[in-house]
């Protein structure tokens, strides 16, 4: 077990240059396989170097296609830059698709509501427009009815005219009299 | 005296921004220098020295239609070993498709029994050993030695967290170990020579 602690620090003092505790040291002088692996990793950038040039030498020598680059190239020239192609990732491209049409769902539902008339609305709508047209002897009652508040409106006019009438009698001592039935508005 | 070609003494990443700027002689130069070790890099993945080549000629292809996307702050090294082993990677899965479940690594060693054969028997180098050791343990090995690159850098080339490529190297130190010095040194072994110069001294 301390050999594997040992080798690993060993390991990781040649990679991140972090000093080897005092406990592994101590066990290295103790430990010749440990010892063995410590000359081994130390050893090993100058071995790798030494012989790259010759494991590099024994690779057979093969032509790079450079036609094929021209292709390329020309090719490349023709169009000019290319746009980086967009890339959707499944997972935020699906998330992003559910919100939309969430959003969209939930934007259509309330214009719905607000532009429709209800059930309610229409079927009193329909009773009225049956009524009118099932009852024509009362058409002149009903537009009487729709009328009224004109009536109403005549009636008070008249009456604040007539107090209006009677103030400046009694103010300015003098008699205002009406020429003539009042014509109908 | 003729002077040394110009182009020769740059530094990768100068002759990158180079062919980024449209110098098509710049990546040439850099082709030359890295297709061997691309092919090095390669060759144990894809199992037959013709697909290595394949494969470094597609990496160099693909390099040279991006090579405006290339980032002069990283080292020209890690981008590429990183397209190389993504577009590996690519193969190997359309490899796998194409036959079934076929592990390129074991069909590659059973495609090439010669070379095996003649790495195991007459070859002591410490590279051919490493690259016995096969798949990530030989690339890793690959990149920190052969390429002296950097944790970080191996990392980022092969899509693996720095504590997994730590791991990587530490494992393929002590594979290696058992290959190329399988005889235990004796205990008793001279402890102060033994441990001069290492991170134990």
């Amino acid at each position: 077990m301390l050999c594997k602690l040992t080798r690993w620090l060993i390991s990781r003092e040649v990679d991140r240059g972090i000093k080897t505790p005092r406990f592994a040291l101590r066990h290295g002088e103790r430990c010749g396989a440990c010892r063995a692996y410590a000359r081994f990793a130390a050893s090993l950038p100058s071995r790798f170097a030494g012989e790259r040039p010759a494991f590099l030498a024994s690779v057979p020598d093969f032509p790079l296609n450079e036609a094929r680059w021209a292709e390329d190239g020309g090719v490349r020239e023709k169009r000019g830059i290319l746009p980086r192609r967009l890339v959707l990732h499944p997972f935020p491209a699906a998330a992003a698709a559910i919100l939309v049409v969430a959003g969209v769902l939930v934007l259509f539902q309330g214009v719905l509501r607000e532009a429709g008339p209800s059930t309610q609305d229409e079927a009193a709508a329909l009773a009225a427009l049956k009524t009118v047209t099932a009852a024509p002897d009362e058409f002149q009652g009903m537009v009487g009815k729709v009328e009224s508040p004109l009536a109403k409106e005549r009636q008070i006019l008249e009456q604040s005219v007539a107090s209006a009438v009677e103030y400046l009698q009694a103010r300015l001592n003098i008699k205002i009299e009406r020429k003539d039935t009042p014509k109908s508005l | 005296m003729v002077d040394p070609d110009p182009i020769a003494t740059k530094t990768d990443e100068e002759l990158a921004r180079e062919a980024r700027a449209g110098s098509r002689r710049s990546f040439e130069e850099l082709a030359l220098r890295y297709k061997r070790r691309l092919f090095v890099y390669l060759r144990p993945r894809l199992g037959s020295d013709q697909d290595a080549e394949d494969m470094v000629q597609e990496t160099f292809l693909k390099l040279f239609r991006n090579i405006r996307s290339y980032d002069p702050a990283f080292q020209f090294s890690t981008w590429l070993y990183t397209s190389a082993s993504r577009l590996a990677i690519s193969s190997y899965r359309k490899k796998r498709i194409a036959s079934g479940r076929l592990d390129v690594e074991t069909a590659g060693a059973l495609a090439d029994p010669e070379a095996r054969a003649a790495g195991e028997a007459g070859s002591a180098g410490i590279w051919d050993a490493a690259r016995d050791l096969g798949g990530s343990q030989y690339r890793v090995l690959w990149l920190r030695y052969g390429e002296d690159m950097t944790i970080e850098a191996i990392a980022t080339s092969l899509g693996k967290s720095r504590l997994a490529v730590r791991l990587l190297l530490h494992r393929a130190r002590k594979s290696l170990m058992k290959r190329v010095c399988p005889v235990p040194v004796p205990v008793e072994a001279t402890k102060a020579a033994a441990v001069k110069g290492t991170p134990l001294g």
